[in-house]
């Protein structure tokens, strides 16, 4: 083929792809324009026979008609749109030789271009350069600089309290007086740490806020309220402070695990015997409005418990005496709350976390990470979001209080750390970020040479921080996995433990594993120390104990239930409930000796509450008084 | 004649734009009960590892052989043919993605987002060009990269831009890669593939916007060479620094030059240095004195750039999703109650509160505080060294490709009539 064939050829070829290009082109708009006019999905004569069928819900013969115009509008857009597909591919195609041709065309037609005599001035070409370098820098840093000053940062004009504003209150509110959150702040804020830690309840804390709720108080609270407002007048020392309030805890059971949550109860003639079923020394059973996997808290004649769904958080006051339900407070309207509820987990819930008291206030925290502080009747003291914890189960860390400061273990996706809140503003006192993963576990208590410490555990540390300064005190590097259980604490010695890790003994004064072991360990379920001996439960079911030294396996005893519940020392015995309602109570000693077996018959996954010769159990949707 | 083939070529891309654009709409769920329940949405599984490992042994294969055709065998037909095949492969089969220029991205950010490790296969992409361009110049962008080639492809009649506006328009990439690298860092977005103009043609579907970008830069390419690479591309940045020190580059002629002068117009991106006439250089006064002040100012330059940095990251971080979020819902705090708002709507059912997603924005502002003040003063010494650069005079006496700015795609080659 010459050469005068090939540029022909190649001409050709490119005026017909060319042509083909345009043809396919051309009918791809029409096909555009015509599906841009025909919107399948605003057919005039769909939405008649919809409304159509609004007022004739039942017409079968309408409803297949209307499918059929669907089906016929969905075939219509589909084959349109392989129209399309199949159109652009064509059209890709013919581009592609259009552009060869071209290519193949202009490449024979293409002859060596007589070199310039005169090339581009360099040096013009160089000063023009510095111009348009120095006209483009200064063009882009003033385009930048301009945007910088036409832009508003929206972030500075956050305004937090309005945005708490924006959620209407409730008419089921109406009773409750809600204490300004700011003005507490205020206040907190014109007083010295060491004058928070001593002060007085405000007259508006103290001052009993007339409901109907409050009528049904009897007198014996108010004067135990008294006591503790007594108590609590200006104390010389921490220490002292320290000793007062232990003494003061140590007759009621003021949080997960009681107090100090070393499971442990100082009452006396617990009872061992019972039947849910049957009402055998049931003394009263009261239904629970709303559902929470925490357990009871009890001071003086009040137990407090706490239960949420979507729509709302609640707190419940129940009368000891006859487990009347006394109030129902609300943790809403809190600044920071998040509008919706975080995704839980059906075994963990809005509201896993156990409330605690401290006699002038009692306090909840939900998996919103709303924390909120109400008197004794029920008047919300303060209340602030401490952020939604990342957790993908559900928030379970509990409360606990110790002289004017509230604990809280705040380990979640984005890391972990430990915050004490002054217990009468919510103020933060001191905050410790904490080199540990997320965690299910609750604080303990230890008091080591007279000073207390708060023991916490998570992968990977168990570690105890001041509780006046929330200094790291010791930490051990010794766990991993999802951490659920708390540490059990006796004689000097913590006990961590995590199914599918292992059970460490620590010495807390060196730090020094005392043993290790991994054959049985719990999974939600906290272990207990007491007497030398240490008792565990695991979630299928095996309850064992330990010498609390030397880690010794003194016995065993497979119920074959699920336990999440806590193992508890009341009365100088182990009680355990497990997850059917089944309580099963041990002598404390080296050998296995069961005691009784009691039913509740409803099932309970919680830790029960001891005090004053009585059990008060969480089920499912009853709180139990068992007593003789 | 030659008018009407312009105008079919030109008419036909248009069109092609259009009918892409075209296959955005989708069809919304039926608005009554049928029975039919809708399949839950699948997500596609990533890639497997093995053929990630292919694609890096590929991309290894066609550095080899590009550069083999390059500096050994000086074949420009040969490396027309690898572009085709690479353009076929890196662009149409695998979408133009991975690709190098976006793995800028993956490398900044897990230098600045402990969670994020860089996958092996994005490391590989981004640092094997970068080797071999040290060693043999810019093969990969001669006979590799997918956006190259279907830009080589579509030359047919470049025109010479004048050496200023080369100058002054290549500061652009700078801007981009500064930007790019920013908006990674603080984990806002990957904007080099975001704002690719060739992924809408590769896949055969994208934003309207982004296909008429992309045929646009096509049917300018086919008057100004490689638009994109020259003018935009953040990657040609790097692998211009790098293809400066090549010892191997591809040079115009196999021995000696004979000062023929027939390449002097044969590089479609004006890559070709001419002889210095150092006569002209003597009394033009662009001496030392200037140097000596471009040198001196270029401090100032950064000390600019820092203070526009700083002063624009307030304006640069909205293009973050969070600070963007935030902000809407603080200026505009009605949206809460627009159900068609997907980003808000899905905010508010995450459960996170107006605080976190606040304070986690102020973060987020505090990262582009420093690496707006970083790119600032980054771009401040480009431009100073760039303006010093004018008044450097190096001593030449053939025709040469430049180092940096040549794309080795051997078209030059075919001018020399000197044989070895």
């Amino acid at each position: 083929m010459e050469l005068k064939d090939k540029i022909k050829l190649s001409q050709n070829v490119a005026v017909f792809s060319g042509i083909f290009c345009v043809t396919v082109a051309l009918l791809l708009l029409l096909n555009f324009w015509q599906m841009s006019k025909s919107d399948p999905t605003e057919s005039k004569v769909i939405e008649a026979l919809v409304e159509r069928l609004k007022q004739e819900p039942n017409n079968e013969e309408l409803k297949a008609e209307i499918r059929n115009f669907d089906l016929l509008a969905r075939k219509a857009y589909f084959n349109s749109q392989w129209q399309v597909k199949t159109g652009a591919y064509l059209l890709l195609f013919g581009a592609i030789v259009l552009a060869l041709a071209l290519r193949y065309y202009y490449s024979l037609k293409s002859k060596i271009e007589v070199p310039d005599t005169q090339h581009e001035n360099e040096i013009a070409s160089r000063i023009l350069a510095q111009k348009g370098i120095i006209i483009v820098g200064a063009l882009v840093l003033v385009l930048g600089l301009g945007a910088s000053f036409a832009t508003v940062n929206h972030l500075n004009y956050y305004d937090a309290e309005n945005s708490v504003a924006q959620a209407v209150p409730t008419p089921e509110e109406e009773g409750i007086e809600v204490i300004e959150v700011g003005e507490n702040v205020e206040e907190a804020d014109t007083k010295s740490e060491q004058e928070q830690a001593l002060q007085e309840p405000t007259p508006e804390q103290s001052q009993p806020v007339e409901t109907s709720a409050e009528k049904e108080v009897d007198s014996g609270v108010n004067e135990n309220e008294e006591k503790v407002v007594k108590k609590t007048e200006p104390k010389p020392s921490t220490a002292a402070t320290s000793n007062n309030f232990f003494a003061e805890i140590r007759k009621n059971y003021n949080s997960f695990r009681g107090p100090l949550a070393q499971g442990i109860s100082y009452s006396k003639n617990i009872p061992t015997e019972w039947d849910g079923t049957a009402g055998t020394n049931v003394v009263w059973k009261s239904p629970i409005p709303k559902h929470g996997f925490n357990s009871p808290v009890i001071w003086g004649d009040k137990i407090f418990i706490a239960g949420a769904d979507a729509s709302s958080r609640e707190i419940y006051c129940y009368s000891r005496a006859d487990g009347k339900l006394l109030w129902t407070a609300k943790a809403d309207n809190i600044q920071g709350s998040p509008s919706s509820m975080p995704r839980v987990t059906p075994d963990t819930g809005l509201s896993a976390s156990t409330l605690t008291t401290d006699g002038k206030r009692v306090y909840a925290i939900f998996a919103t990470g709303d924390v909120v502080a109400f008197d004794m009747n029920g008047n919300r003291v303060w209340a602030k979001n401490l952020g939604v914890p990342e957790n993908h189960y559900g928030h379970s860390s509990s409360l606990i209080t110790w002289t004017n400061k509230l604990f809280v273990q705040f380990d979640t996706n984005r890391g972990g750390k430990v915050i004490a809140l002054e217990a009468a503003t919510g103020n933060t006192a001191w905050e410790t970020v904490r080199q540990s993963k997320i965690s299910w576990a609750s604080p303990v208590l230890a008091e080591v040479d007279g000073k207390y410490q708060l023991v916490l555990t998570a992968d990977p540390i168990v570690a105890g921080y001041d509780v006046e300064t929330g200094k790291e005190l010791w930490s051990v590097d010794c766990m991993m996995g999802e951490v659920g259980p708390s540490v059990a604490y006796s004689d000097g010695i913590v006990v961590a433990a995590n199914e599918y890790a292992r059970m460490v003994a620590i010495d807390i004064k060196t730090g020094e594993t005392l043993w290790e072991d991994d054959m049985y360990l719990p999974e939600a379920s906290s272990p207990v120390a007491y007497n030398g001996l240490l008792f565990i439960a695991t979630s299928y079911g095996v309850i064992v104990c330990y010498d609390l030294k030397t880690g010794e396996e003194y016995w065993e005893d497979d119920t074959g239930s699920a336990i999440y519940s806590s193992p508890t020392i009341a009365d100088g015995k182990m009680y355990l409930m497990d997850n059917d309602g089944v309580m099963r109570i041990y002598e404390c000693s080296k050998e296995m000796k069961k005691i009784s077996e009691n039913e509740l018959g409803e099932t309970a996954g919680t830790t029960p509450a001891y005090m004053d010769g009585y059990i008060y159990i969480r089920g499912e949707n009853n709180l139990y008084c068992i007593g003789k | 004649m030659k008018k009407l083939k312009y105008i079919l070529y030109t008419f036909a891309f248009l069109l092609l734009t259009v009918s892409v654009y075209a296959q955005q709409q989708r069809f919304p769920k039926p608005e009554f009960d049928s029975g039919y329940t809708q399949p839950s949405t699948i997500t596609p599984e990533p890639r497997a590892l093995q053929l990630e490992y292919f694609d890096v042994l590929i991309l290894a294969i066609f550095l080899a052989v590009a550069s083999y055709l390059i500096i050994k065998k000086r074949s420009r037909r040969g490396i027309l043919w690898l572009s085709v095949l690479a353009l076929l492969y890196f662009g149409f089969y695998r979408n133009g993605c991975i690709c190098s220029i976006g793995a800028i991205q993956n490398v900044t950010l897990s230098f600045f987002d402990a969670t994020y490790a860089v996958s092996i296969t994005a490391l590989l992409f981004f640092v094997l060009p970068l080797i071999v361009t040290l060693f043999y110049g810019r093969t990969f962008c001669a006979g590799v990269c997918p956006l190259g080639a279907i830009q080589d492809l579509v030359i047919i009649k470049p025109l010479s831009l004048p050496k200023w506006l080369n100058k002054t328009l290549g500061l652009i990439p700078y801007v981009y890669l500064s930007l790019a690298v920013l908006f990674a860092a603080t984990g806002t977005d990957f904007i080099i593939c975001r704002y690719d103009p060739f992924i809408g043609i590769f896949r055969m579907d994208a934003k309207a916007l982004m296909i008429i970008l992309g045929v646009a830069m096509l049917l300018m390419g086919m008057f100004i060479g490689r638009p994109y690479c020259r003018f935009l591309c953040p990657y040609g940045v790097l692998l211009s620094w790098m293809s400066r020190f090549s010892k191997r580059h591809l040079t115009i002629t196999p021995s000696e030059c004979i000062q023929c002068k027939l390449c002097s117009k044969s590089c479609p991106f004006d890559a070709i240095d001419y002889p210095t006439n150092e006569k002209e250089v003597v009394k033009s006064g662009l001496g030392p004195k200037r140097f000596i002040t471009y040198a001196l100012i270029i401090p100032l330059w950064i000390a600019a750039g820092v203070f526009v940095g700083v002063k624009s990251h307030t304006f640069l971080s909205k293009a973050n999703p969070d600070v963007y979020l935030a902000e809407l819902l603080i200026s505009q705090p009605e949206v809460k109650n627009d159900p068609d708002n997907i980003d808000v709507q899905t905010f508010l059912a995450s459960g996170k509160s107006m605080e976190t997603l606040v304070e986690e924005a102020e973060v987020i502002q505090d990262k582009f505080y420093t690496g707006s003040m970083i790119a600032g003063g980054f771009l401040g010494l480009v431009i100073g060294m760039t303006l010093l650069n004018t008044v450097v005079f190096r001593k030449r006496q053939d025709y040469e490709p430049h180092k940096g700015n040549c794309y080795s795609c051997g078209r030059c080659m075919d001018y020399c009539p000197v044989e070895k």
